[in-house]
């Protein structure tokens, strides 16, 4: 490309942007777009992993495969709505700052993007039809029935992830949107193509479910270990098995993270190369041998170490990801995010961190505590009674912020 | 810069982009409305079950719990952000105004968004695992953080109507746009109809008890929810009504299709007369009965209610500053925007929009219906599907005997001044009205596949007279250095 068509582009993505400008520093937004999607993607990846081994299980015919498939599958629906739902904070942000970019990938992929909702639907219930048809079977050796849905599930479940893997990908090309829009001289109005795609980067994100749901095994065995009614042996057998997914499955990550990195776009430049370019396919890799080193014997601590540490390696990774879609954008077309005009709003910015800080980690400390005793607990799980104030506090917490929404309210309106 | 922010065009020809927006909210309006209900049912009758130590109120709880996690917070999540999805491939514009002003609006929700799907897990999955107390506190939490959901939505639904305060336009700010009567008489009528939807969806579940003597306490309790709920909506939305700009009420007596109000008014009654039947006689209370109630609140009362909604904001689509087809038709100050129009009238659409083909930038002969195709996907297609199906086919709007001036008068004379109340002003060069005229014109007399002929044949002219171009140019290329020699 010359100067003046890349020129073109950059006058192209600048007049796409929204007049309105955005209510903060734009940093704040790709920071907790970087943040929020390591958290989705870290879902994403134990929503396929479990569903992967409650598939294995469902086929093989060893007991332990069968207990392990039903016991993962109650992971893997809560992943589901966990990805889902920490997903959509990712999916705000990208579009605040890179509107143009985000908007045009869409509409030029009109229909894939309308499919993705109804599939991700049908994904979900095929994986819920599969759970009812065996839920209300107590011992959970025996074979389970209506497989094909779980299959259906899974199968669906990497049909959106390509999609929005697609969609991701054709951000990172400005200069071919036209051409995409524009076929053989005639303007195509349907949406009814995924234009971009890199397999490469596509299966690197797929493949992390392998030592992701490999730290989840090793969390599941500490997790259930303290039970009354723990079974040891097989608890201790899902953990062997967790180890063995995260050192071989950071090792295929990273291969895959590499072949990435060697077909990024040439308007990447030597971002393959560069600090954050190593530092993605390095931190993969790391996970192995933390295993190794860590995850020795009963590893009290360390085994709930692993998912956090993997959250840590995601992060890394979507550093990598969001350093290399700015290389490819400001510095190969100059656009860049951190020029967005901004329209400074302190009340709906400090409203937000506030929420976040206090509703969210109050509640959701509340939340966690209750679900991780209940889960180590044989029988009815009765809080002590600092943990029943806490939920006293949550209560009060969200009711004083209802009080608030409506106080404000109020006051503007009247004003 | 000559260009504005205009995107890419989605065009669907069976029903309308408009259409598929309107199908996935409808019915994530269904699931989502249904869920704060039940969330807040669900903290009344947890309450009530610690107090009065009672079992089969928490498995009632747990049953509609499931019920509504699989059915409504399994789509709900997931049609939620598909209306993201489907607005940003319909009008990226609008949404795109709505992100940028409550962008920390939505995050704020998210928060109560997370709260929501873990506390609904937990409350399922604990009962008879967690004492009743602890049930209690959490179901509590769960139904306010389902309710400030909805009060977040509300607000930046209603700056879809209107901005709340008409200060908004000159000074900006979040508080401005967000809070106004609008903002507050919606939140009413919404909180209302979403107990209604609850006791009917609930009726679904409450078919399954097998106990005579609990499922007539919970008919009736389902039943009075409903009926008062039922009343007080029904009253708002009259409120409601006269908290709107006139020119949506006027959208609303013009536009509307004749079916609107009987169809509102009869699900009102037959809501009403379902719950009295159910209450007197909860036999009759079964899950088809239940389940056929549910579908036709949705397809009899709130797709004509969104679909209304969608309409009554015409010619705007958001904060009456975003036009239906994406163009900025006003300035607002407050945030630094201005008219796209007069750039619009200075240099026409074509030059304007960033995704023009560079052949189509200047309409000449051989590329008339092609251009005039363009120009009708962004300014018409939003409202008009250029088909034979959708939303409000245009060839539907002409006559028969049309002719092309009397099209180029309609289009010069009303479209470009913008003299038609629900319509934007669609500014355009002399040159872009006869293009458009004659898109109009063939897509009314033959049709789409008229259309396309029309436009194969311009392009292929175009690729040949290219080809003989580049013929000549290659020649001329080989004689200058013969003659040089």
């Amino acid at each position: 490309m010359d100067a003046s068509q890349i020129s073109q582009v950059t006058e192209m993505m600048y007049a796409l942007r929204n007049p309105a400008g955005i209510p903060t520093y734009p940093i704040i937004f790709i920071g907790l777009g970087v943040l929020t999607f390591a958290l989705h993607i870290l879902f994403v990846q134990l929503m396929l992993g479990t569903s992967a081994i409650t598939l294995y299980g469902a086929f093989s015919q060893n007991f332990y495969w069968r207990r392990l498939g039903a016991a993962m599958l109650e992971i893997a629906k809560v992943s589901v709505s966990v990805a889902i739902v920490v997903g959509v904070a990712p999916l705000l942000f990208v579009q605040v700052v890179y509107d143009p970019h985000w908007y045009t990938s869409n509409v030029l992929s009109a229909q894939w993007v309308i499919g993705f909702i109804v599939i991700l639907i049908l994904a979900y219930w095929a994986m819920y039809f599969y759970y009812f048809r065996n839920s209300k079977n107590a011992d959970k050796t025996v074979q389970p029935k209506s497989r094909w849905s779980m299959v259906v599930s899974l199968v669906l479940m990497l049909i959106v992830g390509f999609i929005m893997h697609s969609l991701t990908s054709a951000i990172l090309h400005p200069e071919l949107w036209k051409e995409w829009y524009i076929q053989n001289g005639v303007v195509d109005y349907s949406g009814s193509k995924l234009h971009a795609y890199n397999i490469w980067r596509f299966a690197f994100f797929i493949s992390m479910a392998i030592p992701v749901t490999g730290g989840m095994l090793v969390t599941y065995r500490r997790f259930k270990s303290v039970r009354e009614d723990a079974d040891h042996d097989y608890l201790n057998w899902a953990a062997e098995l967790g180890k063995k997914w995260i050192k071989i499955g950071s090792v295929i990550s990273a291969i895959l993270y590499v072949a990435w990195m060697m077909t990024i776009p040439e308007t990447a430049g030597d971002f393959a190369t560069s600090f954050w370019g190593i530092a993605g396919g390095i931190a993969v890799l790391l996970y192995a041998p933390w295993a190794m080193w860590r995850l020795k014997g009963e590893a009290r601590i360390c085994s709930y170490m692993a998912l956090p540490v993997a959250l840590v390696i995601g992060l890394v990774v979507a550093i990598s990801r969001e350093m290399l879609r700015y290389g490819i954008l400001n510095d190969f077309f100059h656009y860049n995010f951190l020029d967005y005009k901004v329209v400074m709003d302190w009340y709906s910015t400090g409203l937000f961190f506030l929420t976040f800080a206090i509703v969210g980690g109050v509640v959701l400390s509340y939340f966690l505590t209750i679900a991780w005793k209940t889960g180590q607990t044989v029988g009815v799980y009765t809080p002590s009674a600092a943990v029943d104030r806490l939920g006293t506090i949550s209560i009060w917490i969200v009711a004083l912020w209802i009080v608030q929404f409506f106080v404000v309210g109020f006051y503007i309106w009247a004003r | 810069m000559d260009l504005i922010s205009l995107y890419p065009t989605w065009y669907e020809p069976t029903v309308g982009s408009g259409w598929v927006v309107a199908l996935i909210a409808t019915f994530h309006v269904l699931a989502s409305h249904t869920s704060v209900g039940a969330a807040l049912l669900f903290a009344y009758l947890s309450n009530k079950a610690y107090r009065e130590d009672r079992d089969d109120l928490l498995d009632f709880v747990k049953k509609y719990g499931l019920f509504l996690l699989v059915f409504t917070y399994v789509a709900g999540s997931i049609t939620g952000p598909g209306i993201w999805y489907s607005t940003t491939v319909a009008s990226p514009n609008g949404i795109g105004a709505l992100i940028h002003s409550f962008v920390w609006k939505w995050a704020t929700e998210w928060v109560f968004f997370v709260i929501e799907v873990v506390g609904v897990y937990m409350i399922v999955y604990l009962v008879g695992r967690v004492d009743k107390k602890t049930h209690m506190k959490i179901s509590v939490i769960f139904g306010m953080a389902s309710l400030a959901t909805m009060l977040i939505i509300v607000g930046i639904l209603s700056f879809m109507m209107l901005p709340g305060k008409e200060a908004w336009f000159e000074e900006g700010g979040y508080l401005n746009g967000f809070y106004g009567t609008n903002t507050f008489i919606q939140m009413g009528m919404r909180m209302a109809f979403m107990f209604t939807m609850t006791a009917v969806v609930g009726g679904i579940v409450v078919a399954g008890i097998k106990d005579p003597a609990f499922k007539k306490e919970m008919a009736r309790k389902l039943g009075w929810l409903g009926i008062v709920s039922t009343l007080i909506g029904a009253a708002l939305f009259q409120w409601y009504l006269k908290s709107v700009p006139d020119q949506a009420l006027l959208v609303m007596e013009n536009r509307l299709p004749d079916y609107f109000v009987p169809s509102i008014v009869a699900v009102l009654s037959g809501t009403l007369a379902y719950f009295i039947i159910t209450m007197i006689q909860p036999k009759t209370l079964v899950a088809g009965f239940a389940g056929f109630m549910s579908v036709t609140i949705l397809v009899a009362g709130l797709w004509p209610e969104e679909t209304a909604r969608e309409s009554m904001r015409k010619p705007w689509v958001a904060g009456q500053y975003v036009y239906s087809n994406q163009v900025i038709g006003r300035d607002v100050p407050g945030m630094g925007i201005q008219s796209q129009l007069p750039l619009l009238e200075k240099v026409g659409i074509l030059k304007a929009h960033p995704f023009t083909p560079p052949e189509l930038k200047k309409v000449n002969d051989h590329n008339m219906i092609q251009a005039g195709q363009f120009i009708a996907m962004v300014y018409c297609s939003n409202c008009h599907s250029p088909s034979k199906t959708g939303i409000r086919p245009l060839h539907r709007y002409f006559p028969d005997n049309i002719t092309r001036e009397r099209m180029e008068k309609y289009v010069k004379g009303v479209l470009t001044s913008g003299n038609i109340a629900y319509m934007p002003k669609m500014p355009m060069l002399d040159s872009e009205v006869k293009a458009l005229s004659a898109y109009l014109l063939m897509n009314k007399k033959g049709g789409q596949p008229a259309v396309a002929e029309a436009i194969k044949q311009e392009v292929d002219a175009r690729n040949r007279a290219l080809a003989e171009k580049q013929a000549q140019d290659k020649v001329a290329a080989l004689t200058i250095p013969q003659e040089e020699k």
